[in-house]
């Protein structure tokens, strides 16, 4: 026999409840994990330059860029980064304009009203300048992996940094999981109308803080496990071979062409 | 507030990069002598809670949301000098990978907010902190150090920006990098940290300390309790740096003498004419029959030093009281 209470007809109508900003953070944090496990997948272009030689030829080129006042120069720049991106698979293409693209646009607004004013050289100048340098900073990072990065940055930063940033970068995948987690949670124990779900957000973090820190500390003892001893030993880099001829060559032509312009 | 490439001349980002070096080197060391081995693999957990952090949505009044950076958090969980390395790498990563704020820009935007938010959050935070003791105090502080950085942060890039019209120009006399003065970018950058991001960034900031402080209390006291003798450094060096207020041909916006008020709004405004005059020592920086750059310099000197005795004077008396009320 069913107790009277279980069958007595509810009518239950929750309320409709805003929670724009956990959709919101769901979904950047979605779109942060789907990129970081993108690169993750190993489904990177090969490219078999020395990274070092890499990341310095890209330096190079946005430095240069940065400083030249001659369109011939930018417009040489552009024509190169473009003319190798054109050799990328058409998914990479995509994810390079994806990241250029609405920076470029932002920048030719900010610059659009001085245009207005009589600046269009400078409009033209400086949003195709920032445009180039974000793709070839794109390219660079598309199509290298990130140890091998990390291998290019070793020579600029000091150990302690490389360490640091190592942990970051797998980290950052495994607290991003946590936090959508953490979300979905809130999101699913919230029904009707929950006007305590924003003070719930500095548990969601709170939350991720010491996790976090619990993380720290396993990984310490797992470091110690593996005879850590508090330095940390130089890597071995990979050589420089024939194949970093031709960066190394393309490098000194643009010098050449940088230095020509300037004279001009 | 991350500045993308080509928005500062190579000049101004050799600059800022060279300012960040010396900090990054006295971080790197100090982490390593006075933060146990142990806690090395917090400051990458740590950047890329900064990182998350920021990915974070907090709704604001008005029905809109804003991101915090968690600058003053992370300086008052992990200490300031591991906080300026954990959001510097926390930077790189956003540049490398997400194309967020630029390379040659990278010296720029860790000045900002590496090294502004953090280190301005904690010292106002342990100022109001110490002065009136409680826990009201503690989280007025967190408040008010959080608010005021980022608010501060901001300050510094719009200067950086703003700067760039003044002194880069091409022969036509157009702008080189970022076409707008100072006295646009000012406004357009700082006020609308002043009224949603800085007010997102302290509540998201006292929220957080208050859940761990409830959740997990050890977590905070084990901070390590940094010195200031590098303050001190930061306070030389701007003193050095002072000169380049110079180069702002105009005066500063809203600080117009009287003369100036006349000749931009057509007449000066009766209160201000007949109000109180005030004749400082250093009239607008400058001392008499020197140079400008020399006169700037020993005002800035000055105005440092005195606020450098006041500050050790109210410390001395404040240790006086003490002394006082235990014997």
């Amino acid at each position: 026999m069913l107790p009277q209470w279980l069958l007595r007809d509810e009518q239950y109508f929750p309320e409709r409840d805003r929670d724009i900003f956990i959709d919101r953070s769901i979904r950047t944090l979605l779109t942060l994990l789907s990129r970081l496990r993108q690169r993750e997948g190993g489904s990177e272009e090969k490219v078999r330059v020395n990274p070092g030689v890499r990341l310095g030829s890209t330096l190079l080129l946005i430095l240069l860029l940065s400083l030249s006042r001659d369109f011939l120069f930018v417009a040489y720049a552009g024509a190169l980064l473009l003319a190798i991106l054109s050799v990328y698979r058409a998914e990479l293409i995509l994810r390079v304009l994806k990241t250029s693209l609405p920076i470029a646009t932002f920048t030719l607004f900010v610059m659009l009203p001085s245009a207005l004013w009589g600046n269009t050289s400078g409009l033209i100048m400086i949003t195709l300048k920032v445009f180039f340098s974000v793709v070839a900073v794109k390219m660079f990072v598309s199509t290298a992996e990130w140890g091998s990065i990390l291998g290019g940055l070793r020579i600029f930063m000091p150990r302690l940094f490389i360490l640091v940033l190592d942990v970051t970068t797998r980290y950052l995948v495994l607290l991003g999981e946590l936090s959508v987690s953490l979300l979905v949670a809130l999101k699913l124990r919230s029904v009707g109308r929950n006007s305590r779900k924003q003070s719930s957000l500095a548990g969601v973090t709170g939350t991720l803080f010491l996790r976090s820190r619990q993380m720290a500390e396993e990984m310490y003892a797992a470091m110690e496990c593996r005879c850590f001893t508090g330095s940390y030993p130089r890597g071995s880099t990979a050589k420089i071979s024939a194949v970093d001829l031709v960066p190394l060559g393309v490098g000194a032509l643009t010098v050449a062409v940088f230095a020509w312009t300037g004279m001009r | 507030m991350h500045i993308p490439d080509n928005y500062l001349s190579p000049a101004t980002c050799a600059v800022m990069g060279a300012v960040m070096v010396p900090v990054w080197a006295v971080a790197v060391r100090k982490v390593r002598t006075e933060v146990s081995n142990a806690r090395v693999p917090l400051l990458g957990i740590g950047a890329a809670f900064s990182f998350l952090l920021m990915m974070f949505n907090v709704p604001l009044p008005g029905g809109t949301t804003g991101h915090a950076v968690g600058g003053t958090l992370l300086a008052v969980l992990l200490g300031p000098w591991s906080a300026c390395i954990s959001i510097s790498i926390a930077l790189l990563v956003q540049a490398l990978m997400f194309g967020d704020g630029g390379i040659l820009a990278f010296g720029a935007n860790c000045f900002n907010m590496a090294f502004v938010i953090p280190f301005l959050g904690y010292v106002l935070f342990s100022v109001i902190r110490d002065v009136s003791k409680g826990r009201r105090a503690e989280y007025a502080g967190l408040a008010a150090g959080s608010y005021i950085s980022i608010s501060v942060a901001a300050l510094c890039a719009a200067i950086e920006l703003g700067v760039q019209p003044l002194l880069f120009r091409g022969p036509s006399g157009l702008p080189l990098y970022f076409p707008w003065p100072i006295s646009v970018s000012i406004p357009a950058m700082v006020l609308p940290h002043l009224a949603v991001a800085g007010v997102a960034e302290a509540i998201f900031t006292v929220a957080i300390f208050t859940f761990i402080k409830r959740v997990s209390p050890g977590t905070i006291s084990a901070a390590p309790k940094p010195r200031f003798r590098g303050v001190y450094a930061l306070l030389v060096a701007l003193v050095c740096l002072s000169p380049l207020g110079l180069l702002a041909s105009g005066t500063a916006w809203g600080e117009w003498g009287i003369g100036e008020i006349g000749k931009m709004v057509g007449y000066v405004p009766e209160g201000m004419r007949r109000g109180f005059s005030f004749r400082a020592l250093f009239p607008d920086y400058a001392v008499t029959g020197m140079s400008g750059v020399i006169g700037y310099v020993i005002s800035a000197i000055t105005g440092a030093a005195v606020l450098v005795i006041t500050f050790k004077l109210i410390g001395l008396a404040r240790r006086e009281n003490r002394r006082k009320a235990l014997t």
